[in-house]
């Protein structure tokens, strides 16, 4: 049969699509540079929708002020990645991804000067920076400990209002849990991707609320899972609660959950109307570097893809996404071999206690980078002044415990983008206008 | 009933077969990103996840005789969202084909029965001379009854022609007036094209019968007729699983194929960019709106979302891009209708509702009056969805609706059009 390698030439290639790839997609969008992305399914389906700022300093010294404690993280840790970027760099990062987010259909709050507390699947709370806009009223909720009833669905796994309740009750009294059968999906099990979808046709939303308002009682607000549509879901929620008569919010449930799901699709959805090359559910295989350009292979279920880049962001992440490999021998980078900071033999790699709350020195092992986020290479230079890393593959942190996970992908995202900007400008790569790639394809 | 037994296969041994380079299940998390996106999930009490588990668990037994493979139609979305980029719907194809044949759905085994019967390779068994006789009785009426198109062609094994044009059998078998569109599109354009009376159907359900040696046989036949006439490029018509057969048997079975293979909805975009099709929506007045279905087997499962934006300019061109609103999710992340993978064929008839439910619901979330859609099995699927579960939307072709905006659509021509539509230019 005969077939060809569809080929693309950019400025920019950004591989990964987690959290941190795609900032620095909308960074790169932002200032015209023309972007390529590729990354397999990434763990941004994972997420609850919170982006964290800084959460938590050290153990048991959780978070009002994230800037405050970024001041303290600079003093104490001057190696991790938040502590390599400015304050202005993270408030433009976090208002830039931001605005982006709530223009192409998932709104959220803007960035302020305190965490915010914010409710967990399990009806714990934790400091968080940003919440989705329907996700704001749960926040408010419980600061305010309003008359408020949490709903949860027969079926539905992972997502209990009486265990919210349970454990928030004794700060939260006037608190109270219902279950309901979801319409149409009366038996099996429930998964909230597809309740989210039928929230989408208003037949169903009419039936959900019928059957909320008869359980609504004295409540003041209701809480429920995340499932109020996938798609535009501030307009979904504004729906419900019209027919319902009371404020809606949503909390998070754990994964396979909708918060991710949003973002992934609006991003590959909105991503190649804006002139962006997006090949999603793809790994690269071979990166390498040629004095004219940054060559990148890989191919989908359609054939080869062969991708000539002048400038690369490294944001793959850790080890569930592939970007670190842990073996017997060491940790490594396995794409393209950069050197990795780690503890020098697998020993040290946990502490005796699983659930020790200095959390475990493998988990801050990863790329060391200058100060524009070039990796650098074994010998202490960087690696190669086109490539850039981005996000949790960063050494230096250990961002589960530090409840910074979005902190480190959207600054570290942020200052290589402004890097791969100059280094562009430099090398006279950039176009210097917003225009798409060129693709060919054939059979 | 027959005695035969499903003989039992080692899932977990073909499994870690057909897993990506360097991957492994021990990085499974069990997440479930699988079965929250599938349509499938849940019927016969099994979905994704838990076959994939199952098969690590060594339950062979219970995989081997799972009805839920049928219930499956391999559309890949499964694997699309896996970040373990795991081929669950490779496994159901194995299990398939481990089936005996009197056990598997019977629809199925008699359409590949059917393929194989005659040189046609149709899977309703319409003979070599029986197609060529519909098609030039067809051609000879609209020539007769249509003047503006006296010289419409037909070709019939013309040897050297540029495109080799497949046909869905339903046409000729049950509602030949519908050929006629495309013929008219192919005049318009000059498209130097044949049809072949051997070789020329456009389905393949041998390989939804988990049959490999079937689904070669079918293949081989229509790559020896591509070859034969010397053509350019096999030009798949508007349907998802011939092109997805083709197409992926050629690799798999390591055929030589002297000839590209293309999607019609490629071509009517590239036309209607090079001004050959000037298609427009002035006759969409009212504002009526449309949306698109994405079938699995060239979107997500062959030419990604490159075919899928084709696909959309093409639409948005027909109707008005103010009248087109795309449903969720699409393009490669679209569900299946759940009439793929033979499940049509397969007479499961509640199940196949059941899939169908999330299709049904989408559509109806778009407010769409009509689903455009390149694929025979989508067509149908979507329609019954529709009666079943009482929507008011119409499932129409891509040639319908070109010649509707091009003012050449035939009295005979609107089947599948609504009264709103159906005076359009008469």
């Amino acid at each position: 049969m005969i077939r060809e390698e569809r080929q693309f030439t950019v400025d920019l290639a950004v591989i990964g699509s987690g959290l941190a790839g795609f900032a620095a997609s909308i960074f790169a969008i932002n200032r015209g540079i023309r972007t390529a992305q590729i990354g397999n399914t990434g763990a941004v389906a994972y997420t609850t929708g919170y982006l964290d700022l800084f959460g938590r300093l050290a153990a048991d010294q959780l978070l009002d002020d994230p800037w405050r404690g970024l001041r303290q993280l600079a003093a104490s840790q001057p190696q991790h990645p938040l502590a390599r970027v400015t304050e202005a760099e993270v408030r433009a990062a976090f208002d830039e991804f931001v605005a982006f987010l709530t223009e192409a259909g998932v709104p959220y709050g803007q960035a302020g000067e305190r965490n915010v507390m914010a409710l967990t699947p399990a009806g714990t709370i934790k400091p968080t920076l940003c919440v989705p806009s329907t996700m704001q009223g749960g926040v408010d909720a419980l600061a305010a400990r309003a008359r408020c009833l949490i709903v949860d669905f027969r079926g539905l796994r992972g997502f209990s209002a009486r265990q919210v309740v349970a454990n928030l009750r004794q700060e939260w009294p006037q608190l109270r849990a219902e279950q309901l059968v979801f319409p149409g999906m009366e038996h099996g099990e429930l998964y909230p991707e597809v309740m989210a979808r039928s929230l989408e046709v208003p037949a169903c939303r009419e039936e959900l609320a019928a059957r909320i308002r008869d359980v609504l009682g004295d409540a003041d607000v209701v809480g429920l899972p995340a499932i109020l549509g996938m798609h535009h879901p501030h307009l979904v929620m504004a729906e419900m609660e019209r027919l319902i008569g009371r404020p809606l919010f949503e909390i998070p449930t754990m994964p396979p959950a909708v918060p991710g799901i949003r973002l992934r699709e609006m991003f590959e959805q909105v991503f190649p109307t804006r002139g962006l090359t997006l090949i999603p559910q793809q790994k690269v295989d071979a990166v390498r570097f040629a004095d004219e350009a940054v060559r990148l292979s890989l191919a989908d279920s359609y054939g080869p893809i062969a991708i000539s880049a002048q400038t690369v962001i490294l944001a793959t992440g850790r080890f569930l996404s592939g970007g670190l490999l842990a073996s017997f021998d060491g940790i490594s980078e396995p794409l393209i071999g950069l050197p990795v900071t780690q503890p020098p033999s697998r020993e040290g790699w946990f502490r005796e206690q699983y659930m020790d709350k200095e959390g475990h020195p493998v988990h801050t092992a990863g790329i060391v980078t200058d100060a524009d986020f070039r990796p650098l290479s074994a010998e202490g230079g960087p690696y190669d002044r086109r490539l850039f890393a981005a996000g949790l593959i960063l050494a230096h942190q250990d961002w589960i415990r530090g409840r910074c996970g979005a902190g480190i992908a959207l600054a570290s995202a942020f200052r290589a983008v402004d890097a791969v900007g100059r280094e562009l400008a430099r090398s006279g790569g950039q176009s210097g206008k917003h225009q798409s790639a060129e693709g060919r394809r054939d059979v | 009933m027959s005695e035969a037994t499903i003989p039992t296969i080692n899932f977990r041994e073909r499994a870690i077969e057909l897993l990506p380079e360097g991957a492994s299940f021990e990085a499974c998390l069990t997440c479930g990103l699988c079965s929250s996106g599938c349509p499938a999930s849940g019927l016969a009490n099994m979905d994704p996840r838990k076959f994939i588990r199952m098969a690590m668990l060594g339950m062979d037994e219970e995989l081997s005789t799972t009805p839920w493979v049928w219930l499956c139609t391999q559309c890949k979305r499964c694997q699309h969202v896996c970040p373990m980029n795991i081929d669950i719907s490779q496994l159901v194809f194995y299990a398939r084909g481990n089936w005996p044949d009197e056990k598997k759905p019977s629809g199925i085994v008699r359409s590949c029965q059917l393929a194989r019967s005659t040189d046609s390779t149709s899977a309703m068994g319409l003979p070599p001379q029986d197609f060529v006789f519909v098609v030039e009785d067809v051609l000879g009426e609209v020539r007769e009854q249509q003047p503006a198109f006296a010289e419409l062609q037909a070709p019939m094994d013309k040897e050297g022609a540029y495109f080799f044009v497949n046909q869905n059998s339903r046409e000729p078998m049950s509602e030949p007036d519908e050929m006629v569109p495309l013929w008219k599109i192919f005049h318009l354009v000059g498209a130097d094209w044949t049809y072949s009376s051997t070789g020329w159907a456009a389905e393949n359900f041998c390989m939804f019968s988990g049959d490999e040696a079937a689904w070669y046989e079918v293949v081989k036949k229509r790559v020896d007729a591509v070859n034969k006439l010397g053509c350019a490029v096999w030009l798949n018509t508007e349907c998802g699983h011939s092109y997805y057969t083709m197409w992926h048997g050629i690799q798999r079975f390591g055929l030589e194929a002297n000839f590209r293979l293309e999607n019609l909805v490629s071509c009517y975009a590239r036309w209607i960019r090079e001004g050959k099709l000037p298609v427009n929506a002035d006759w969409n007045r009212d504002g009526i709106r449309f949306t698109v279905q994405d079938p699995c087997q060239i979107i997500r499962k062959a030419y990604g979302d490159a075919l899928a934006e084709d696909m959309r300019f093409v639409v948005r061109k027909l109707v008005g891009d103010e009248n087109f609103i795309d449903m969720q999710p699409n393009r490669s992340a679209n569900y299946c209708c759940g009439g793929g993978g033979g499940f049509l064929q397969a007479g499961m008839t509640d199940q196949r509702r059941l899939y169908g439910r999330r299709k049904f619901d989408q559509i109806q979330a778009t407010g769409a009056a009509y689903v455009l859609t390149p694929c025979h099995n989508c067509h149908s699927q979507m329609e019954d969805i529709g009666h079943h579960y009482g929507g008011n939307y119409r499932v129409i072709h891509f040639w319908t609706l070109i010649c509707l905006s091009l003012g050449i659509l035939g009295e005979n021509e609107r089947t599948y059009l609504g009264p709103d539509l159906a005076g359009i230019g008469l």
